[in-house]
């Protein structure tokens, strides 16, 4: 009996060692991951440096043609400082960017808008220009976004389209498919003052890599990039996002 | 004692690791399958232990504890780059697609071996119609031939399998052959393998929203109890018990959601790996778990 005891202590010790050393693999190879991405991290804000100095001619000029509306996300720590915010707006413009739509979660952004708006040279609020907008110079038509336009939003345009639906005459068997189309779903969205520009590119600043509920509809084609955080942004790193967003081909599934 | 295992294993690994990750991309024969396996015992025992420590929490700190969770439960994939795949090798897209199609079930297995409840894989979406006919032909009897080959499989590790997406335009023989793998295995629970055919984020709400002015008509349901809650009840991922993805992986490179799981995507973690999808193995599927446990999440909400 001994001798059986001895060995399931023995083989229960082999086992928590094994369990141990496993573990600590798995947590050696998040440190080498994370080594990894500390690297390159170094090396992005060197080329991110050399790019805000000028010493990078590919990014002298960017062709904004493709970049009708761009999107910001910011991560609901980092809007707390307006002043980040007015200093990438000021970035943006200077780049020659003329349609930025901003987006946070909690809609702290939409309290802030007339201190941006005042701070910010050459903006200006994008429903108050209309479709036909076409700034010239340095001008910038910004709108403010938030959760409450996207899922919220969505709903109501969608109570809109069943109110038409139960109103109309409609034969028994119909399902709705005259009534729910995306055209629908669009109008029904400006409706409820959602305008449903579509953004080329989606910046997010923030620790985490996700839209964090930027209105869904919006995003089909949208191209995103992680920023990292907004309290470390770099002018070169979006001068580069920019360009690279230029450089893309989209096929758009086909 | 742990620290001087640790810096042991740090220099084992100093070594083992880059030449792991080294040699699959120079190819050079070794033997990885056993060091792959070990990873993933441990990657998967990890999460147990926070799923054990979970149970033994009062109840608001296990929904604290859930939302951090290490391992996703949900993984969306946008499996792209099968055609650049085989352009690069001087292959027809024909065999792009079958490499893709090969990769698809060897990464669904290994997700399921590391504690996954659902993957959802963008299969063919609503705008891939308009790629030329005989792509699209060759997609479909892929879609056909790997139902009826994998169907052991399903039925011999309990998946459940779910196809999400217009059915309309999909071949007859095919759309029958989906119904019957599904009914074979809606039983199932635990491990679900949703396959979006056809599919499209913004079909998805509009469908959403007729199925809700569907029973609004028919007086199953008030016009007031139309809510967010009553619209993700009606989107195509209920099927699954998380219906959000935790992390989502679309390879080579493109870094944009194109149409898929927009309502459902708010806070997934997005990663955008550079390698094509026919190259997407243990290794890179590791890695982008490494990387998602390394996110904290905070679905909106200040920590």
């Amino acid at each position: 009996m001994d001798s059986n005891q001895s060995m399931r202590l023995l083989s229960s010790w082999i086992g928590q060692i094994g369990d141990l050393g496993l573990n600590l693999l798995w947590r050696f190879i998040h440190i080498v991951v994370s080594l990894w991405y500390i690297v390159s991290g170094i090396s992005e804000a060197i080329e991110s440096y050399a790019i805000s100095l000028g010493l990078n001619k590919k990014y002298s000029s960017i062709d904004l043609e493709k970049l009708r509306c761009l999107a910001v996300v910011v991560d609901i720590e980092a809007v707390q400082d307006v002043a980040k915010v007015v200093e990438l707006l000021q970035w943006l413009t200077t780049i020659g960017v003329k349609q930025v739509g901003l987006f946070d979660s909690q809609g702290l952004l939409k309290k802030s808008k007339d201190l941006i708006l005042e701070t910010v040279p050459g903006s200006m609020l994008l429903e108050e220009i209309g479709k036909d907008f076409s700034p010239d110079g340095k001008r910038i038509a910004l709108e403010f976004i938030s959760s409450s336009d996207n899922k919220e939003a969505v709903m109501k345009a969608a109570n809109i389209l069943l109110q038409r639906y139960l109103k109309s005459s409609h034969p028994e068997n119909d399902q709705g498919e005259n009534f729910f189309t995306e055209s629908h779903l669009n109008e029904a969205l400006g409706v409820v003052g959602e305008n449903v520009h579509v953004p080329d590119l989606l910046l997010v600043y923030g620790p985490i890599r996700s839209h964090l509920g930027f209105p869904a509809w919006r995003l089909r084609y949208t191209e995103i990039v992680h920023m990292g955080t907004l309290k470390y942004m770099r002018y070169g790193s979006l001068l580069k996002a920019i360009h690279k967003f230029t450089g893309v081909h989209q096929n758009y599934g086909t | 004692m742990l620290y001087l295992f640790s810096v042991v294993f740090t220099f084992l690994a100093l070594f083992l690791i880059p030449g792991l990750f080294i040699s699959r991309r120079l190819r050079v024969p070794l033997s990885l399958t056993n060091i792959l396996r070990f990873i993933k015992i441990t990657a998967s025992k990890y999460d147990d232990e926070e799923e054990r420590n979970d149970k033994r929490d009062a109840m608001g700190e296990k929904e604290k504890r859930a939302s951090n969770r290490k391992m996703p439960k949900h993984v969306a994939v946008i499996l792209d780059g099968n055609r650049r795949w085989a352009e690069k090798r001087g292959l027809g897209t024909s065999e792009g697609h079958e490499a893709g199609a090969r990769r698809l079930l060897e990464n669904a297995k290994d997700c399921f071996a590391m504690g996954t409840n659902t993957i959802s894989l963008f299969a063919f979406s609503t705008e891939n119609w308009e790629r030329p006919e005989d792509e699209v032909k060759c997609l479909m009897a892929l879609f056909e031939k790997h139902f009826r080959a994998e169907m052991p499989f399903f039925q011999r590790d309990k998946i459940k399998i779910l196809v999400i997406g217009n059915r309309a335009k999909i071949p007859e023989s095919l759309r029958g052959l989906i119904e019957e793998v599904e009914e074979a295995t809606k039983s199932y629970e635990g491990k679900n393998l949703i396959i979006a055919i056809d599919y499209s984020g913004r079909f998805d709400i509009l469908q959403a929203c007729k199925s809700l002015a569907t029973k609004v008509k028919d007086g199953l349901i008030q016009v007031e109890d139309i809510n967010e809650e009553a619209m993700e009840k009606e989107l195509l991922t209920k099927c699954s018990e998380f219906p959000n993805p935790d992390l989502l992986i679309r390879t080579s490179g493109e870094q944009r959601i194109s149409n898929f799981f927009l309502w459902q995507s708010a806070y997934t973690e997005l990663y955008f790996p550079t390698v094509l999808w026919p190259d997407f193995g243990e290794a890179e599927y590791l890695e982008a778990l490494t990387w998602y446990q390394q996110r904290q999440r905070r679905f909106g909400r200040r920590v």
